[in-house]
């Protein structure tokens, strides 16, 4: 009996200490990713981000336009950071098919030399990357609704695809950790907007298409 | 059935004295950055600096509020997202941090404690946005304030402080990348320091005092005042 007794105690602390070194406890869900090998090497993947749903907080200042947030769930920004170009945004992350694998922040920022995009998106079961981009002009989806017959303060329906850098340029993955590590490559994203409520609300899809390879 | 009684019994015995090893093992908090000297210190109060912040819903593990919009996926279910504002030394605004925390797959209770993966990106106006990586051990601030004083009826011994950055760097620090502006191509460490200077579990409410401790090359980091 003692006997017994003594190897069940020893089995049960061994088992405990064995399932806190070995058991994954913190591990993440992980969906299949949709990426696609590209020509000249490299792999393609898309995500997706669909407006308002998507939208976790947006900074207040009017930098942001239509992408600011007003009332709640806005970031307000102190006072001295009002007047500056800068347009913070967090978002959640879907695959090519649409469904929700992570989060990002989006920062957006001018200063004397130029605009500039930067993208922190985190896939909790596959790492984190980091995107960059000269960043586009203030008020760039307000001037190409505008042109479309969109005016402030009443609803608008149709389909606008914005660039959110000019045709010839790309961003670059500046960085990345888990499997984005040691990654480079380059990425391109668009908003497309398919309405704006009374209050200014977007109904839009922006699109973020990397493609990322080993540097040689 | 008595020796089926003995053996249920002789394995709680064991798995009590496996976990009161866990709680007491030194092995879970492993060494931590340290700062130098010189490093430029971002400062950030908690909640005064919180712009917006977002909870999945497996990371709620004390009943706190989810935030502004639950991040209720299973895929990002223990994944955490802030905004802050950073100020300078001067007490000043200086930048804009955004937050991404997911609970790291490199927890080891036994021997690494249990990680959180801090992926930052601050943007300092006029000067850039830089992206910083970390590692955060949550294990002595869950081991000496949160289990004692949350589920135990402790009273909290603080102010307690807390310098939870474990890597993934050299020297156990975190990572810089200059992303852009002048701090773009730069590449530097940064290690985190928190006091936590009121804690009332009867009110769900909880002060701290943060500090990031950058260390880039480069006449662009300020000295510390």
């Amino acid at each position: 009996m003692k006997m017994v007794l003594g190897l069940a105690v020893f089995v049960g602390f061994g088992g405990t200490l064995a399932g806190a070194h070995f058991v994954p406890w913190m591990s993440h869900a992980r969906l299949p990713s949709h990426t696609s090998v590209v020509a000249n090497g490299g792999r393609s993947e898309q995500f997706l981000i669909r407006l308002p749903a998507d939208r976790i907080a947006a900074t207040d200042a009017a930098a942001g336009g239509l992408r600011s947030m007003a009332g709640e769930g806005a970031m307000v920004l102190p006072a001295q950071f009002v007047a500056e170009p800068l347009l913070v945004e967090h978002f959640k992350v879907r695959d090519a098919v649409g469904s929700v694998v992570g989060v990002a922040a989006r920062h957006w920022s001018a200063s004397g030399s130029g605009a500039t995009t930067t993208w922190s998106l985190l896939i909790p079961s596959r790492g984190a990357v980091i995107l960059s981009a000269a960043g586009e002009e203030r008020g760039a989806l307000e001037t190409a609704l505008r042109a479309s017959g969109y005016s402030p303060g009443s609803a608008w329906e149709g389909q606008v695809t914005v660039p959110m850098m000019s045709q010839d340029e790309v961003g670059t993955v500046a960085a990345g950790t888990g499997e984005f590590e040691g990654l480079g490559g380059s990425y391109t994203e668009s908003w497309t907007v398919a309405g704006v409520d009374e209050v200014g609300q977007l109904n839009a899809t922006v699109e973020i298409n990397t493609i990322t390879r080993r540097p040689q | 059935m008595k020796y089926l009684l003995v053996v249920l019994l002789g394995l709680l015995l064991g798995a009590a004295g496996a976990g009161a090893t866990l709680y007491y093992n030194p092995f879970s908090a492993p060494a931590v950055g340290m700062p130098n000297a010189t490093d430029r210190v971002l400062h950030y109060s908690l909640p005064d600096h919180v712009l917006a912040f977002a909870l999945g819903d497996a990371a709620r593990w004390f009943g706190q509020d989810t935030g502004d919009d639950s991040l209720w996926e299973d895929t990002i279910d223990r994944t955490g997202v802030l905004g802050l504002v950073l100020n300078d030394a001067s007490n000043q605004p200086a930048a804009i941090a955004s937050r991404l925390m997911a609970a790291s797959s490199e927890t080891d209770l036994l021997l690494r404690g249990v990680l959180l993966s801090d992926y930052w990106l601050v943007s300092i106006p006029g000067e850039g946005t830089l992206f910083m990586r970390a590692d955060s051990n949550a294990w002595p601030f869950l081991k000496e304030t949160l289990v004692p004083v949350w589920y135990f009826d402790r009273p909290w011994k603080g102010p307690s402080e807390y310098w939870p950055t474990v890597g993934p760097g050299a020297e156990n620090n975190g990572v810089v990348v200059g992303v852009s502006g002048i701090f773009r191509g730069t590449e530097g460490s940064v290690v985190e320091h928190y006091e936590l200077t009121a804690f009332d579990p009867a009110r769900e409410s909880a002060l701290a005092e943060g500090e990031l401790h950058l260390n880039l090359p480069g006449p662009q980091v300020a000295v510390q005042e």
